[in-house]
């Protein structure tokens, strides 16, 4: 899934005309996919989701430690701590988030259905079956 | 106007006569095989129904399949999930079965998360919620799972009057939308006195699993149901890959059997018996061949089945204690070839053995095939092996459950031959431990007798409902050509019934016995 998340964060990107950092990028996308999964799960269910991704993520990404997931599944602390990281740290890090929470809902739900809810919130993003199983 | 009103008046009978008086209810299909036929051709479009039961009786899957088979993206389903199954949970065993369409989510069938606003807010906001997407999305089936999670926290924080409300409001709505709606939700049978939901719903569909001994069995009953008249009573229901399968208790057969006046006779395959029975089955009949084990039943029953497969007959024989392998061998060491008609898709020979059957399923795989292949002759070798390969639970209601198969059977034109295996007793001659003779149209007896120091076969017809047959008692043998029956009646012996007769004739002068007939390969 770190192949998507990176398509993701860059598709995003080239999506916002004004030049962002690439946190603020990784939060927009993080609010995107919430606002379209506490649809489906709730927002419990998705803060359950991200917490854990976000656990997943720190054995990798150490900084990111600091940051918390708010109760509205929303990430708290995140654009702030960017601002100390060195740019390819925050970059690194914030795909390596995308790609943990992409692979928790494919280990639970599937990498089809998966890729079929990312396409929903983004349907600009090309996505072919080759995608599935590229983690 | 009064002039104006009483033309109209005048007017009316004939406008009634030209147009339609009631409306035409459009039937939705269940997704469920076997589940329309119970719900008299299926639900009734922009009805409110509940799908309740105990936990793990397949509600939830049982509210997909629904959703699956008739969600289209111009007729959407909108699945509301509150607190019961989590919705990630239910998307990854759903999936598992193979109703479940990936390629419908989000356009097709959409899933919206209720339970933030069930726990946080009242019931007002909760239907202002339901109202906000479902006139969004305006979709043709709702479905709200676990509704019983909305209503204890409605009994929690609100009045029972404002539930009712709720009730009313939310089933008025979603009527007016032109919505199809299910709630799902964990009641026991007891809850169902004096619940307003109950009284509100248009169809109350009640999913329950009963252990049995070592087994369980999945029953559902439709409890309710406006405006079209179902099969009453329950069902046997069963869960596989590809979701719920449903079995009509009265296998989709309800009307009585019309005996016909003239009906063919059909030859047993064994010309001598045929005589006897007046000169052959009625087609449609029941035969019960009885006899204990050894005696030829199931030989008699393969030329019942190999002799309407001359005619062109197709066949069908269900079999539970030997393996069609076995079965059909042993029919060629009487020369009757099973193994072409079976490649010829002339007949099928069903091997029934797991401990956890149902009648209905098994029926209803016998009426699978009988459809399939057009049979018109079936064999059930043995209704002991059919017994012990029902769950304990459908072993105590056998009789009843037999009585609605063969009902079913024959009244689909189907003459049946079963046999069932009785203990000799040397004293007297039962016909079967079961008591179900009253369940059959004709009975064949077969038993041992002890006649001039040989234990011998003889047999017997003992009823032929709608003719007259032989009353006479004759001996038959086992040979490579199969049954064989070779003595007109014996009047030199009385008492051939208990086995052990009384010989009143002269002796005959004793033979010298060659070497045994030859002996059917077993």
């Amino acid at each position: 899934m770190r192949d998507i998340a990176e398509r993701l964060i860059a598709h995003e990107a080239s999506e916002n005309n004004s030049p962002q950092t690439i946190s603020v990028v990784a939060l927009l996308v993080d609010e995107k996919l919430r606002a379209h999964l506490a649809t489906l799960m709730g927002n419990v269910g998705f803060r359950a989701l991200l917490s854990r991704a976000l656990v997943l993520t720190n054995a990798e990404v150490p900084w990111l430690r600091a940051v918390h997931v708010k109760g509205d599944g929303s990430l708290e602390g995140l654009e702030e701590l960017s601002a100390q990281v060195d740019p390819d740290e925050c970059f690194k890090g914030s795909i390596e988030l995308l790609a943990q929470l992409l692979g928790l809902l494919g280990t639970l739900i599937g990498e089809n259905l998966t890729l079929r809810l990312v396409h929903e919130i983004w349907p600009k993003l090309p996505l072919n079956d080759s995608d599935i199983g590229n983690g | 106007m009064k002039k104006h009103n009483n033309a109209a008046k005048r007017k009316l009978p004939k406008i009634l006569m030209s147009q339609p008086a009631k409306v035409k209810i459009r039937k939705l299909p269940t997704g469920v095989p076997g589940l329309d036929v119970i719900m008299g051709g299926g639900i009734s479009e922009f009805s409110f129904n509940i799908i309740a039961g105990s936990p793990g009786c397949g509600k939830t899957t049982l509210a997909h399949q629904i959703v699956f088979a008739n969600a289209t993206a111009k007729s959407p389903a909108l699945y509301f999930t509150v607190l019961g199954e989590p919705a990630i949970k239910m998307l990854r065993y759903q999936q598992q079965y193979s109703f479940f369409d990936e390629s419908k989510l989000s356009k097709a069938v959409r899933f919206i998360n209720l339970s933030d606003v069930v726990l946080e807010k009242n019931l007002d906001t909760v239907l202002e919620k339901i109202i906000r997407e479902v006139t969004a999305l305006n979709p043709a089936i709702v479905v709200v799972d676990s509704f019983r999670t909305v209503v204890r926290k409605a009994v929690a924080t609100a009045t029972e009057l404002e539930l009712q409300s709720f009730i009313q409001r939310l089933a008025q709505f979603l009527t007016s939308w032109q919505a199809t709606t299910f709630l799902v939700g964990e009641y026991a049978q007891e809850e169902m006195r004096d619940n307003p939901l109950f009284t509100v719903a248009d169809g109350l569909f009640w999913l329950s699993q009963m252990p049995e001994r070592n087994s369980v069995v999945r029953k559902l009953q439709i409890v309710k149901l406006r405006g079209q008249e179902s099969v009453p009573g329950l069902h046997t229901i069963r869960i596989t890959d590809a979701g719920l399968q449903a079995f009509s208790r009265t296998l989709g057969f309800d009307r009585k059997k019309t005996i016909q006046t003239r009906r063919r006779r059909l030859s047993i395959g064994i010309p001598e018996l045929d005589k006897m029975m007046g000169g052959g089955i009625h087609e449609g009949d029941s035969l019960l061949v009885s006899g204990p084990s050894g005696t030829g039943k199931s030989a008699l029953a393969t030329h019942f089945i190999a002799e309407g497969l001359r005619h062109g007959e197709s066949g069908i024989v269900a079999i539970f204690e030997e393996r069609p392998q076995g079965y059909a061998e042993r029919a060629a060491s009487f020369g009757l070839d099973l193994n072409t008609p079976q490649e010829k898709g002339k007949l099928e020979i069903l091997y029934l053995r797991p401990l956890d059957l149902s009648v209905d399923e098994t029926m209803q795989e016998i009426l699978d095939v009988v459809k399939r292949i057009g049979a018109k002759r079936l064999v059930i070798d043995s209704l002991a092996g059919l017994e012990m390969a029902l769950a304990p639970g459908f072993r105590a209601d056998f009789r009843e459950s037999l009585y609605r198969m063969i009902g079913a059977l024959t009244g689909a034109g189907v003459t049946i031959l079963s046999t069932v295996e009785v203990e000799d007793k040397f004293t007297e001659m039962s016909l079967s431990h079961y008591t179900i003779s009253f369940l059959t149209d004709d009975i064949i007896r077969m038993r041992y007798v002890e006649i001039e120091g040989q234990l011998r076969k003889v047999m017997v017809v003992v009823k032929m409902r709608g003719g007259n047959h032989s009353k006479d008692i004759r001996e038959y043998v086992i040979t490579n050509k199969g049954v064989v029956i070779i003595h007109p009646r014996r009047t030199d012996y009385i008492g051939l019934t208990t086995g052990i007769p009384t010989q009143t004739g002269p002796r005959p002068a004793q033979e010298v016995e060659g070497p045994p007939e030859p002996k059917a390969k077993k």
